[in-house]
């Protein structure tokens, strides 16, 4: 279990790689997040978090083709790997526990 | 669309390169890029700021070169760390100094940081709607008989915006807000007097941008009878804890005399923001007015009162607008009852809405504006604080630091380079500003409430709410440390190494160098500042002490409410007090604007001719001019049993420019002379007689000419009553008016004012103006005193043989504080010579804003530079005199 530790913010952005399949990218998991969530994402928390999950091994990217637009530069296109798959589902197993372990009268009485 | 020749930021690209991982650069960098061009459609400098701050947000150890972060510290770590040692034991060795260079620097920053809050407020107004590079304000200008401009109203009339939108299709949207004269406003059996409820068009929510809390813009509108609160009307009509009821679907009443209306809440907007040219509580669809004014909707001439906007397709240039001007006129009036065609007679001007808050100062704008004028006044005066503050430092820093040439000389025979030396006093003066930065922030945060307050502002400072704030300090300190640590760095590591170590003085103080030419600077500044304000206190006192024609002095000013019907009766009631003398009715009254003007013709013998100049009215019964104690140099007074809206004919008094004007250059010879005043369109044009000629008095501030007017006698839209009250009994007098009220209108509580206030009001902007600049100056002058101080003891210290030596050749102490004080004799006067013309330039395009002002006399040339003077003797009096009166064994025993 320790092993498939995820922030809230790595969790929303491991989930949105896997929404935009294909075309999971800078601007457009940017777009996305700030879109469905309705909050600012700065580009420095979104790639750091992009890195920091490759390098545990939740996500693979690859360039893409070079165009015209922007300046010629190369999107770096994300998608999400089977270990990142799973931990996905652990944090989501693990959420729907503590949900089930809540007793009915909790939520009542506030 | 992507356009390819918009450049992203090359500085910013540069810096990203030098600490990104190389792996990583290629594709943040274009994922910027792509933003970037996106961004830039909205404004380039916004675009700017935004790739700025993202790129410097990437800077994080996960995509940052591991190498660069290391680098970023010296390499010479060991030297760097006795610099800071140095430089902390140095500045505890010095406490003065150090607390004379903190209070400096801090006091230049702090108020350096409130002009820029107060700016940054003041341009950012109206920007956070979507569509504001788009909308535009429909004004309206009236053009006289002579082809001239007559007046320009913020407002248009009722049947603009729709005309304009449904022929023209380049105005996509247009909205008119319309204030129904206050209704009262029925929750059950609650009642709430007087709410503000504006009637708008649906596409008011196409327009603006009004965020929702409740509900949304597309149902907002759906029902007639439907309305919009914000957060605070909610908070006023249903309670703090409005959220907790569903309030949308809920029925309020709406009283306005006869009509009484229920409607429905159909949403809850947010608070309209601080920045924003208006401000309304509630917002209804406009189609409710139209069975209410019927045929007043479709007016296209006068009547203005509908605030109108307009949104025109991307790209639409306004003055194409304005041009169908004359179309529109032709096409919805034609020619006037006298022959002349309306469209020469009105024109139309397109403001941007951005443009509004600094720019717009027309007849009724909604709320009092900004000024771009007095933008510039502080931007300007914040930058010099900022530079004196800086140039303070400097002086300070290398008076102080020349005490230290044997430390420089040693490190420069041991073998430091000039680098070093350079490092190690920017260090100094780094250490300096960080200490100042805190005290500055601390003092910004003491002071803005007290700004806030006298500027009526809400202006708050949240560095981490406020990203460009934060940049911008740090940006600050960084521009701040150089500045004012180059020149002594720069200066010191230059010195010859055996004159240093010999210990002897860096710096002759007898010669003119560079530091004479800055301390040049700060009194140009400080002598500038003190003549502004001597001008601006000048103008202020001439306004106060002008006898406005008028009186001014124990007059009560109230404003009528429509519930009170028998005017005559709630005047002898209010008469009834002992201490209430005398009392008129009037529509407007002086301190006011002359906004009323209606058609006029002049009867020289037998044939009417029409004015040609504009002859503004004011509605006003019998008992004004006694009240105002405003002189009638001809002719009679009214008397109560003449009644325009009954009789027949018009009764007239007008003032002597009025006289003048129509040629009549005595007054007698104009008393019983016929004039037709009124409008063409109703009963109310009428011939009459003018009856008298009032001596001219200021109706309106001293920043306009006094025109002609005219008095009617009339006894409708009377808006207010004033009354004279005896100074000794003002507050029982109070009292009674306030019970008289509420037998008559017990729903409004009454609004009174005294004359005097509002007549002060008139020059609320220059009374703000005048006690910003005060402070300004006190700070200059305070950072200049600081400067002048360290800059004494250090030529005092230098010369302290030299003194010495004159003593025992017979000098006496005035000679040797003359031989001081001379320096500071000449450095004034090129003060005065940079600081007048230049500041003589700015104020009297200020003073020009008056028609009737001050002239900038001699003595307020020559106050500025003796007041300087004067401050300069008694600051350095103390260390002087103290020189001067020393034994001169104490300073000529050693060696």
């Amino acid at each position: 279990m320790k092993d498939f530790q995820l922030g809230e913010f790595e969790e929303i952005v491991l989930l949105t790689v896997a929404i935009l399949f294909g075309d999971a990218y800078g601007v457009t998991l940017k777009a996305e997040i700030e879109s469905r969530l309705n909050r600012k994402v700065s580009i420095g928390a979104l790639q750091s978090a992009l890195r920091r999950m490759e390098e545990k091994g939740y996500l693979n990217s690859e360039f893409g083709e070079a165009t015209a637009m922007r300046g010629g530069k190369r999107k770096r296109f994300f998608t999400v790997t089977d270990l990142g798959k799973k931990a996905l589902a652990v944090s989501r197993d693990t959420r729907n526990q503590l949900w089930d372990a809540i007793p009915d009268v909790a939520f009542k009485i506030v | 669309m992507e356009d390819l020749n918009i450049q992203p930021p090359r500085g910013a690209n540069r810096l990203l390169a030098f600490f990104c991982k190389t792996e990583y650069l290629e594709d943040i960098q274009g994922d910027l890029e792509e933003e970037y061009i996106l961004k830039h459609q909205k404004g380039h400098l916004k675009a700017l700021l935004w790739y700025y701050w993202q790129v410097i947000r990437l800077f994080r150890p996960g995509l940052t070169k591991s190498s660069k972060i290391n680098h970023l510290i010296p390499t010479n770590g060991s030297m760097f760390r006795n610099h800071l040692i140095v430089a902390i034991r140095n500045l505890w060795k010095y406490k003065s100094g150090t607390a004379i260079n903190i209070i400096g620097l801090s006091t230049g920053i702090c108020a350096f940081i409130l002009i820029a809050l107060f700016i940054q407020d003041e341009l950012s107004y109206d920007q956070h709607h979507v569509h504001a590079d788009n909308t535009y304000r429909l004004t309206v200008k009236n053009i006289d008989k002579n082809g001239e401009l007559s007046r320009h109203w913020a407002f248009a009339s009722a049947g603009h915006a729709q005309r304009l939108k449904a022929d023209y299709p380049e105005i996509t949207h247009a909205t008119r807000f319309y204030a129904w004269a206050f209704p009262d406003i029925q929750i059950g059996d609650k009642v709430f007097p007087s709410e503000q409820v504006v009637f708008a068009d649906k596409d008011v929510f196409d327009v603006f941008t009004f965020p929702f809390i409740l509900g949304n813009a597309e149902s907002a509108f759906r029902e007639i009878k439907s309305i919009v609160l914000t957060e605070q009307s909610a908070i006023r009509l249903f309670g703090n804890d409005w959220r907790n009821d569903d309030i949308l679907g809920k029925t309020i009443q709406i009283t306005r005399d006869a009509t009484k209306a229920s409607f429905v809440v159909s949403g809850v907007m947010e608070d309209m923001p601080e920045n924003q040219h208006f401000h309304f509580e509630y917002l209804a669809p406009i189609e409710f007015l139209e069975p209410v004014f019927g045929e007043g909707m479709n007016n296209v001439t006068g009547n203005y009162n509908w605030l109108t906007y307009l949104r025109l397709q991307e790209g639409t240039d306004p003055r194409r607008i304005e041009q169908y001007k004359d179309d529109f006129f032709d096409k919805y009036v034609g020619l006037f009852e006298n022959g002349i065609p309306a469209k020469k007679a009105y024109d139309f001007e397109l403001q941007p809405l951005l443009s509004i808050h600094l720019n717009s100062h027309l007849e009724g704008e909604i709320e009092s504006n900004g000024s771009l004028q007095q933008v510039y006044i502080f931007g300007t005066v914040g930058i010099l604080l900022l530079v004196v503050a800086c140039i303070n430092y400097m002086n300070l820093a290398t008076s102080h630091f020349s005490r230290r040439t044997k430390e420089v000389g040693v490190r420069k025979a041991i073998g430091a380079q000039k680098s070093s030396l350079i490092q190690q006093f920017l260090t100094e003066s780094l250490m300096v500003n960080l200490l100042s930065f805190p005290v500055a922030i601390m003092l910004t945060w003491l002071a803005l409430p007290y700004l806030n307050d006298f500027m009526g502002k809400q202006l708050t400072f949240n560095m981490l709410e406020n990203g460009e704030l934060l940049l911008g300090l740090i940006l600050l300190l960084v521009m701040v440390a150089i500045i004012s640590g180059s020149y002594p760095a720069l200066f010191l590591s230059r010195i010859n190494l055996i004159q240093a170590l010999k210990g002897e003085a860096a710096i002759n103080s007898n010669k003119w160098n560079f530091r004479s030419w800055l301390i040049t600077f700060q009194y140009a500044v400080t002598i500038g500042l003190l003549f502004t304000l001597a001008v601006i206190e000048g103008q202020m006192k001439f306004i106060q002490n002008s006898d406005p024609g008028y009186r001014k002095d124990q007059i009560l000013h109230l404003s009528m409410s429509r519930n009170i019907r028998n005017l005559d009766v709630f005047k002898n009631e209010l008469l009834s007090h002992p201490a209430i003398h005398k009392a008129t009715y009037a529509s407007r009254v002086p301190t006011g604007r002359l906004a009323d003007n209606w058609n006029s013709a002049f009867f020289n013998d037998q044939t009417a001719v029409e004015t040609t100049f504009r002859l503004p009215f004011i509605l006003a019964d019998e008992d004004f001019l006694e009240t105002f104690e405003i002189e009638l140099v001809a002719g009679k007074n009214f008397t109560a049993a003449m009644e325009m809206s009954t009789d027949s004919v018009g009764y007239y008094l007008v003032n002597r420019a009025a006289a003048k004007a129509l040629g009549f250059d005595d007054p007698e010879d104009i008393v019983g002379r016929k004039l037709s005043y009124g409008n063409y369109d109703d009963h109310t044009y009428k011939a009459g007689r003018i009856l008298g000629v009032t001596e001219d008095f200021h109706f309106e501030s001293l920043h306009s000419e006094i025109t002609p007017m005219v008095i009617l006698k009339g006894d409708w839209n009377m808006r207010t009553i004033c009354m004279q009250i005896s100074p000794g009994d003002v507050q029982s007098a109070l009292a009674h008016v306030e019970e008289t009220w509420t037998k008559f209108d017990p729903i409004n509580s009454p609004e009174y004012q005294f004359m005097d206030d509002l007549f002060d009001q008139q020059y609320q902007a220059e009374e703000r103006l005048s006690t910003m600049i005060k402070v300004f100056t006190v700070i200059a002058v305070l950072i200049g005193c600081l400067g002048l101080i360290g800059m004494v003891g250090f030529i005092i210290d230098t010369r302290y043989k030299e003194i010495g030596i004159r003593k025992v050749l017979g000098a006496s102490v005035f000679s040797i504080i003359s031989m001081i004080g001379q320096r500071f004799l000449i450095l004034i006067g090129i003060g005065c010579l940079v600081a007048l013309p230049t500041s003589y330039f700015f104020i009297s395009g200020w003073l020009d804003g008056f028609v009737y002002h001050i002239n900038i006399g001699l003595l307020l040339v020559i106050l500025p530079a003796v007041a300087t003077l004067v401050l300069t003797l008694i600051t350095i009096s103390y260390q002087t005199l103290k020189a001067s009166l020393i034994n001169p064994v104490e300073c000529l025993k050693d060696e």
